[in-house]
């Protein structure tokens, strides 16, 4: 489903040196696959994530999604893709607090250009209602516990139907018991909705709930 | 939540700095309706004296008023020459002359008992009625024979007869004392209003026949001369004649015949010049209004990266960001707008008595307009900032 060929990711640091974060990376993500990216921190796990999100662009190499070449879209064609092909869940949860949790979860709704053959705050309830987060529709993002904060975050990812999901150390701020809830969450979301679901971790027993683990150490896939 | 409510929401966090941000504007949207509303009101008035007036009216007066078409401001102007009876015989000599109207004037003391009012007397032929359009509410205005008859009469304006015997009715037939000489009130005219702004008060006037007023006018001289034709297309034909006949007597420059319509083109571009001082002013306070807009979105967009990388994140193009933060700066400008719009509304209310200003439609539409164009104006930069931020960056921004 998505390929990247001989990535390359360099940061300028103080002028002339560069930072080499991603080391002539390639990697197939498969449709349907429930993979976890593996790697102690400042591997370059989240600068890979974020390539494959399309939040970002390599220094050299190729995106490949369905075969074509995404580096050749502009930019609104590539702001459409992460609208309607990705589905981004992260550490810190990124929720706008001033938005209730209902419109959370419908913001990427208000930017999508196609004709959605759903109604959205009808589809927002339902995976609220499944997520058991459908009382807090009304509240705001900073008055729901982490658990509950994070499962916002899922639905908001879930709103536009993507066909990849990708977590970025999605339990990193929730205690162990409901961290395996949001691992058991994403699983299922694999399993049930054959969606496709990256994990980014750097520890080994939620890589370990995966069907695929693909390592990584300083910028190089092993 | 849509991007208006959206910005109402950080404004109304921030009600402090919106406050002050949209003050610039707030100033200068006032200064724009209010100077208007003054400047059309002052206007308005005057325009209406004029038309009262009707525009078949030639003015003959001493000294070079006009010069091409604006009022002349050298010395010639102050040129002191006045008319006599003489000059006033040749002029009504002129064929398509239907009335030759002299006039003297002079500010008086009027005293009724022991009330004393300020007034312009203005002493002239039974014609200054037909010139002025004025008639009598009450009693009757004084004739020819009038004037020739030397008769003490006078006809007064309206406000005087009420400041001097309460109602305009009670003053036909009573007596009032100017300068030590006792005259009979025959005549209230009709109320005509004006009087602001230096123009004629015709409601405060003494009218009085002009051989009558020879006690006050030793020398027997006039400041103007009214004439009068039948019909506009007479107006040219009879200042051509009236130069001729004067320019036998005095030298180019003494004396100025002007055209009603030319006087009135003459307060217009006044009026112009006036506005476009204002419209420099306005102009100047939004500007700097506009400035702080601009600064005040920088600081947003400031504080508000990391949601316009999760904006991104989820999709959003950078012309949605860009819209975004463009309607947040229209809005603080409207703000501004508004609140100087209501604020000069409460102030022409309170005016309104004394000063005749208005706030017309073009004004509204002048303040919400250009409040509008500040805040795209000055809204852009900040939001064309906050679009091109890239979204990993601003995503990572903490
Ligand atoms: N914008 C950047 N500029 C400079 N260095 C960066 C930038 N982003 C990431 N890095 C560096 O790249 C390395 C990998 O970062 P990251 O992908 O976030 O690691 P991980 O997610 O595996 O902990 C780190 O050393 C980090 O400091
Ligand atoms: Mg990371």
């Amino acid at each position: 489903m998505i390929t990247l060929k001989n990535i390359w990711k360099e940061y300028p640091i103080d002028g002339e040196e560069l930072f080499v974060a991603l080391r002539d990376v390639s990697v197939t993500i498969e449709r349907g696959e429930f993979s976890s990216l593996i790697g102690p921190s400042g591997s370059g796990k989240s600068t890979l994530m974020h390539l494959i999100g399309l939040l970002d662009k390599p220094t050299r190499g190729d995106i490949l999604i369905e075969g074509k070449n995404i580096l050749e879209y502009n930019d609104d064609e590539i702001s459409s893709l992460r609208n309607e092909f990705v589905g981004f869940v992260f550490q810190q949860f990124n929720l706008i607090n001033k938005l209730t949790v209902l419109e959370n979860i419908l913001l990427p709704t208000t930017y999508t250009r196609k004709k959605l053959s759903y109604n959205p705050t009808q589809k927002a309830m339902e995976i609220m209602e499944r997520f058991g987060i459908a009382s807090k529709a009304k509240s705001y993002p900073n008055r729901i516990s982490g658990g509950q904060q994070q499962r916002v975050a899922i639905a908001r990812a879930l709103i536009m139907s993507p066909s990849l999901i990708l977590a970025d150390e999605p339990t990193g701020n929730l205690d162990t018991k409901t961290g395996k809830e949001i691992m058991k969450l994403l699983a299922q979301l694999n399993r049930e909705d054959t969606i496709t679901v990256l994990i980014v971790t750097h520890e080994k027993d939620i890589a370990a709930q995966t069907k695929r683990k693909i390592e990584i150490v300083d910028g190089r896939i092993i | 939540m849509g991007f208006i409510e959206s910005a109402f929401f950080d404004f109304s966090r921030n009600k402090g700095r919106t406050f002050l941000t949209s003050l610039g504007i707030l100033i200068g949207v006032l200064a724009v309706v209010l100077l208007t509303a003054f400047g059309l009101g002052l206007k308005a008035s005057i325009e209406q004296q004029f038309e009262d007036l009707g525009t078949n009216l030639i003015r003959v007066v001493p000294g070079q008023i006009l010069k091409d078409g604006n009022f002349s401001n050298s010395s010639s102007a102050f040129t002191s020459i006045e008319f006599d009876e003489k000059d006033i015989q040749k002029l009504s000599r002129i064929r398509e002359i239907e009335n030759t109207v002299p006039i003297f004037s002079k500010s008086i003391i009027v005293t009724v008992g022991n009330k004393k009012e300020i007034s312009t007397l203005y002493a002239s032929t039974a014609g200054i009625f037909t010139a002025l359009n004025v008639n009598a509410d009450f009693g009757k205005l004084f004739t020819e024979s009038d004037v020739n008859k030397r008769s003490s009469v006078v006809v007064i304006g309206p406000n005087l007869a009420e400041d001097l015997f309460l109602s305009a009715k009670q003053a036909i037939g009573k007596s009032v004392t100017i300068e030590g000489q006792k005259y009979v009130v025959i005549g209230v005219t009709n109320k005509k209003g004006g009087g602001f702004g230096g123009g004629p008060d015709f409601d405060s006037f003494i009218y009085m026949p002009y051989k009558t007023a020879y006690t006050f006018n030793t020398n027997k001289t006039f400041m103007a001369i009214i004439l009068q034709t039948k019909t506009d297309e007479e107006i040219k034909p009879v200042i051509g004649q009236a130069e001729d006949i004067l320019l036998k007597r005095y030298e180019e420059e003494e004396f100025s015949i002007i055209q009603q319509e030319e006087l009135l083109s003459a307060i217009n571009s006044i009026f112009a010049m006036i506005n476009t001082v204002l419209v420099a002013i306005a102009a100047i306070s939004l500007i700097v209004g506009g400035i702080g807009i601009m600064n005040i979105m920088y600081v947003t967009v400031t504080e508000r990266i990391k949601e316009i990388g999760i904006r991104r994140a989820l999709g959003a193009r950078k012309s949605d960001i860009l819209i975004q933060f463009l309607v947040a700066s229209i809005i603080l400008s409207l703000i501004g707008g508004l609140a100087g719009l209501g604020l000069s509304a409460v102030i022409v209310f309170f005016i309104k008595p004394y000063f005749p200003a208005y706030i017309d439609l073009n004004s509204v539409l002048l303040a919400l307009g250009v409040s509008s164009a500040i805040g795209i104006i000055f809204g852009v930069f900040p939001a064309k900032k906050a679009a091109d931020l890239s979204p990993i960056d601003a995503i990572r921004y903490e």
